[in-house]
């Protein structure tokens, strides 16, 4: 964890609402270390998946700089990010998000479609991950013949297909039971270890909030206080703030 | 789901296209061979110093059925006279372009078992096509020489019936036996017209002495917008006029073209339906899929293959909804004239057999061809723009459409 994978400087980004620029991040210096998981909380509005859209490419800073395995995002253009994006990021969202129209295979084989590589080898990391999360039985389902749970696996799998540097994850809890949301955390923490993936989640769960390593409390576009979190998932320090920004 | 549905609404605009296109051409052509038949003849050819009618409010009705000479038409043979041409311009009119058909006639006078009687002499196998169809009371038309229809009224004055002999000749004493075939109603109060028979040409002109002649050539254009050009190319030959029926072949072209540019609007109008049928499913399609583009693009795939993506799928709705809609175009085309009632042509001769009671669509090439490029072209096309703006969607924004 000495190595940083995620580094801001001084993150801004301000949208146009009608004439008036409304602040999402106001100056956000976050580094996050290789193989962390981190997690982000606050309350809706705060920032927090502005900060994750930036990390990953999909939106561009308004003042300030992120560099992600030590590539600096604003000097990409819009083609180098969408490869950037491609190739060191992954993204679970919410809702999953899956393909409808592809079977669970053929959705954690789309990024490496879209990275051109060989069917066969395609085939192999793909099956290799839904072994990984645990629904190698699943292969040939379509999405809607999936729980949400193994849904989002299935998304997770995805996510890691091209071993991106970082996983980036909006709510990837926000509409599982808490079985469920457990069970992903599991997967996610066993991938960590198998794939090196360096991951930032975005969260409101307390389930997820104790597997992580550290988390960050966004509020008003800043960060406003970080805990670490211990192996067996108690905060160390910082307890009532992290509380008040769950509950 | 989405997909059959976004296919179904291809399917609907072509097979629209399709049916209504084939119903236009079908009813097209009917109405072209209706005006045919309805108007008689369009052209009476006579020799150049046969004094004619004039044709105005004169309402001369050869037979029941269409009218021969209407209006204008040759009166030559009916006053016997000598005013002749030669049968062998038959084929020569026969030949030129725009001629649908040319029948030879020959009117001379006669006796009917010492009957005094017109008798028109034709050529059975044309004379329906080219002036017009008798309407039989009872018996057949004439299959071969050595036969004579007559008149209801010259028949009941004989008493006479089909299947009785009569002696037929050019004066009151002489003359060959005739078999009478047919009974036709005249339908005409012009007392002399009752008075009358038909026969075989060669019957005709045996019995008045002018072998090879005729009195009155009928002809029919293949298309009336034809009937001038073809009415003056026969005037250039020497001895012989063209008597154009020319009010209502001008009224028929009229109507012809009314009829066409009808139909071509109609299937403008079903066109641009299909078309708008197709675009409205594609960007309904593309539109509920925001979020998916979203997720493509936020997971890395360029504005490029998404772009390839949406296109190469509007293809294949296109190209599917495009077969599938000129198919089922082609059965609904084929089941319409038996869903449309039974036919009314059988049996009734004369006008009213020519009025067809069902829809009869003609399926052509070009229809076929069209609607299945249209199809697949609009469907193409109506893709591009929505897989544009889907491939320039902000990410973000992609995302956050639920």
């Amino acid at each position: 964890m000495s190595e940083a994978m995620v580094r801001t400087v001084d993150l801004q980004r301000r949208y146009k609402r009608g004439k008036f620029p409304v602040p999402a991040l106001n100056g956000v210096n976050l580094t996050v270390g290789k193989g962390e998981i981190l997690g982000i909380i606050g309350p809706s509005g705060s920032g927090k998946t502005t900060l994750l859209n930036l990390i990953g490419g999909l939106d561009r800073p308004t003042k300030g700089t992120v560099q992600v395995d030590g590539v600096e995002l604003d000097k990409l253009s819009d083609a180098e990010l969408t490869a950037y994006r491609l190739r060191k990021v992954g993204f679970v969202f919410q809702f999953y998000n899956l393909i409808p129209t592809l079977s669970s295979v053929e959705n954690v084989e789309l990024p490496m479609a879209l990275a051109k590589l060989p069917a066969a080898e395609q085939r192999e990391r793909a099956l290799n991950l839904l072994e990984a999360v645990g629904l190698e039985a699943r292969a040939d389902h379509m999405p809607d013949e999936l729980s949400g749970g193994e849904q989002q696996r299935v998304a997770v799998a995805r996510a890691l297909a091209n071993h991106p540097s970082v996983v980036l994850a909006d709510e990837p809890t926000g509409d599982l039971d808490s079985k469920s949301a457990k069970k992903l955390m599991e997967v996610m923490k066993s991938l960590r270890k198998e794939e090196h993936a360096t991951f930032v989640l975005v969260t409101h769960d307390p389930i997820v909030v104790a597997e992580c390593n550290r988390v960050c409390a966004v509020r008003d576009g800043r960060i406003t206080r970080e805990s670490r979190i211990g192996e067996d998932g108690r905060i160390l320090d910082g307890s009532r703030f992290v509380m008040d920004a769950l509950f | 789901m989405r997909t059959v549905l976004t296919v179904s609404g291809i399917v609907v605009g072509v097979a629209m296209i399709l049916v209504l296109l084939s119903l236009a051409a079908g009813t097209s052509a009917q109405t072209g061979g209706l005006l045919r038949n309805v108007i008689g003849s369009e052209i009476t050819v006579v020799n150049s110093t046969t004094p004619t009618f004039p044709g105005g409010g004169f309402n001369f009705t050869r037979t029941g059925g269409g009218g021969g000479g209407f209006g204008g038409g040759g009166f030559g043979g009916f006053f016997g006279a000598g005013n002749t041409i030669n049968e062998s311009l038959v084929d020569s009119i026969e030949n030129m372009s725009g001629v649908f058909v040319a029948s030879p006639a020959l009117t001379t006078s006669g006796y009917v078992d010492g009957d005094s009687v017109f008798l028109y002499g034709i050529d059975p196998g044309t004379y329906s096509q080219a002036a017009s169809n008798l309407t039989l009371t009872s018996g057949s038309d004439l299959s071969s020489t050595g036969q004579i229809m007559l008149n209801s009224v010259t028949a009941a004055n004989l008493g006479v019936k089909v299947g009785s002999q009569v002696t037929v000749g050019a004066n009151s004493t002489g003359g060959a036996k005739y078999t009478v075939v047919g009974i036709y109603s005249s339908g005409s109060t012009f007392g002399p017209l009752d008075r009358s028979g038909y026969m075989e040409l060669s019957d005709a002109q045996n019995i008045s002495g002018r072998e090879g002649l005729v009195t009155e050539i009928y002809v029919k254009a293949t298309d009336s917008t034809l009937v001038n050009q073809i009415a003056s190319d026969i005037d250039t030959i020497s001895g012989v006029t063209a008597n154009v029926a020319s009010g209502i072949a001008g009224s028929a072209t009229t109507l012809t073209n009314t009829m066409t540019t009808f139909f071509i609007v109609i299937g403008l109008v079903a066109l641009l339906a299909g078309a708008f049928g197709v675009i409205n499913t594609m960007m309904m399609s593309i539109g509920e899929r925001t979020r998916e583009i979203g997720t493509l693009r936020a997971i890395g795939a360029t504005k490029r293959q998404v772009l390839k993506m949406f296109l190469s799928e509007a293809f294949l709705i296109g190209l599917i909804g495009a077969t599938v809609g000129v198919f089922i175009g082609v059965v609904v085309s084929f089941a319409l004239p038996s869903l449309t009632g039974a036919a009314a042509s059988s049996g009734a001769r004369g006008l009213g057999g020519f009025i067809p009671g069902k829809l009869l669509p003609t399926l052509t090439s070009f229809n076929l061809v069209l609607s299945f490029a249209l199809g697949s072209l609009v469907g193409i096309a109506a893709g591009v723009y929505p897989a544009l703006r889907a491939s320039r969607m902000d990410p973000v924004e992609a995302l956050r459409h639920v």
